[in-house]
């Protein structure tokens, strides 16, 4: 779900910059709202380091494999600093394996980092109301997941779909690549959603603290 | 862990020797000017281009084509598909299926921007240790946390990437084998994602310590790491030509590539 260098218009990539630069902004500056701002900067690197490390995890969908994304989760554990983590695993995926690209890194943490934020709040929500249980944790795991990987396919969808340098044959074609396109992503919903919620439950079992966020 | 980024690393050429706070913003530039380009003509020029930066860098022509490989399979499905699903002028026939000369254009103009851009991020990259690159972007104004944070996950990735080997070994030689979608398998590798990023939390803390007790926060600024001399500012002002130039030749033609083969 990384749009490579070449396909996009310069508009959009400075676009994508220029956002990608606000949302960095406001989130620095959340971070360096907290006590100790500094404490948070190993944890945060080393879950952006073991992120990128997790995502090399292939899961079967035969007849292919898909490797997680899991934006939602970072996006849950690390609150605003999921933000500058997927920018930074962004920039070097793209050097250091090619996926992605530089010019297109602004657009592709727009895709990647806002619902993080958003899976982030809706983590959150399991703090409201009722007592804490397993059950709980893991059901809003799914939702941050899933719901996380459902924005960021829906723009990338929509970006890539409006910005090809070309029309499509009719609005016929285009409705049916849009649609072709969402619905190969839905078994990775499915997927996100429950690995999230699974990993969830484990971490609340194993070390509860991570996930009271960075 | 860069996947042999720093393979080359250690050759003699103008790129190798240029300081790296110059060369990243001469070639940054150039390959944003590159994604402005939709002529033709301009295409043509950037090929030359690249293909000139390339052989100056002194890099085998075997490190790029083994790059070239990992990324282009989403290129693959755009050559595909877009010929067939883009574009109204109809050039050939393949059964039920027609191919139409617009989408073949944007599938040539895709393909030399992203292969043009890709080998100059690779010169920007595999010819300055990546670790030099982000004290220089920190030099150019990288904000303090992202600097940070970059060279610290830099620092463990390999060391993590070494502990999930070691794990997906362990459960291999235990039995598990992941053949088909279950619960059963979803769940063991989350498990293992998640013994992942324990791991990673506990270590943290300790490197955290660690940091503190080195003063941590008290650092000068990495701008003094960094000297440059005439010959870097020249060169970044060729490279600034070079990228104006693909501009101002693109706003002039001012045709994309279907206009001009009409």
């Amino acid at each position: 779900m990384h749009i490579p260098d070449g396909i996009l218009p310069i508009s959009v990539n400075a676009g994508g910059y220029a956002a990608t630069a606000a949302v960095t902004w406001y989130s620095i500056r959340k971070i360096k709202q907290k006590e100790n701002p500094r404490e948070g900067i190993p944890k945060a690197s080393l879950l952006t380091a073991a992120f990128f490390v997790v995502s090399w995890i292939h899961i079967p969908v035969p007849p292919t494999s898909v490797h997680l994304v899991l934006n939602g989760l970072l996006g849950a554990l690390l609150g605003y600093y999921a933000f500058p983590a997927i920018l930074i695993g962004l920039f070097f995926q793209a050097v250091m394996f090619g996926h992605g690209g530089l010019t297109t890194l602004g657009i592709n943490a727009v895709i990647m980092g806002l619902p993080a934020i958003l899976a982030y709040y809706i983590f959150r929500l399991r703090k409201l109301g009722g007592k804490d249980s397993p059950k709980k944790d893991g059901a809003f795991g799914f939702l941050a997941g899933a719901v996380a990987i459902g924005v960021s396919v829906a723009i990338f969808v929509g970006i890539l779909v409006t910005n090809l340098p070309t029309d499509f044959i009719s609005a016929e074609v285009e409705r049916a690549a849009i649609y072709t396109l969402a619905i190969a992503h839905l078994p990775l919903l499915g997927i996100e959603g429950t690995i999230t919620s699974l990993l969830v439950v484990f971490l609340r079992r194993v070390r509860p603290g991570i996930l009271d966020g960075v | 862990m860069n996947l042999g980024l720093d393979e080359y690393i250690n050759l003699d050429s103008p790129f190798h020797r240029w300081e790296a706070r110059y060369k990243l913003i001469g070639l940054i530039t150039l390959i944003f000017a590159f994604s402005f380009v939709r002529d033709l003509r301009m295409l043509l020029a950037m090929v030359g281009v690249t293909v000139a930066i390339y052989v100056i860098s002194r890099l085998p022509a075997s490190f790029v084509l083994r790059r070239l490989r990992f990324p282009s399979f989403f290129l693959l499905a755009l050559v595909l598909t877009l010929p067939f699903l883009s574009g109204q002028t109809v050039v050939l026939s393949i059964g039920p299926l027609d191919v139409h000369r617009e989408g073949l254009l944007a599938v040539l103009l895709i393909a030399i921007r992203f292969i043009s851009i890709l080998t100059i991020a690779l010169v920007l990259f595999a010819t300055t240790p990546l670790l030099t690159t982000i004290k220089a972007m920190r030099a150019l104004g990288l904000p303090g946390i992202m600097a940070d944070m970059a060279l610290l996950a830099l620092r463990y990735i390999q060391e993590i990437g070494q502990d999930l080997k070691k794990m997906q070994t362990s459960m291999r030689l235990r039995g598990f084998r992941k053949r088909r979608l279950s619960l059963y398998g979803l769940r063991t590798l989350a498990w293992l994602g998640g013994s992942i990023l324990v791991h990673s939390y506990e270590r943290s803390e300790w490197v955290y310590k660690a940091m503190i007790l080195r003063g941590y926060g008290h650092a000068p600024h990495p701008r003094a790491e960094f000297q440059s001399c005439h010959r870097d500012v020249v060169t970044l002002g060729i490279f600034l030509l070079i990228a104006a130039g693909f501009i101002t030749g693109d706003i002039l033609f001012g045709h994309g590539v279907s206009a001009l083969l009409q």
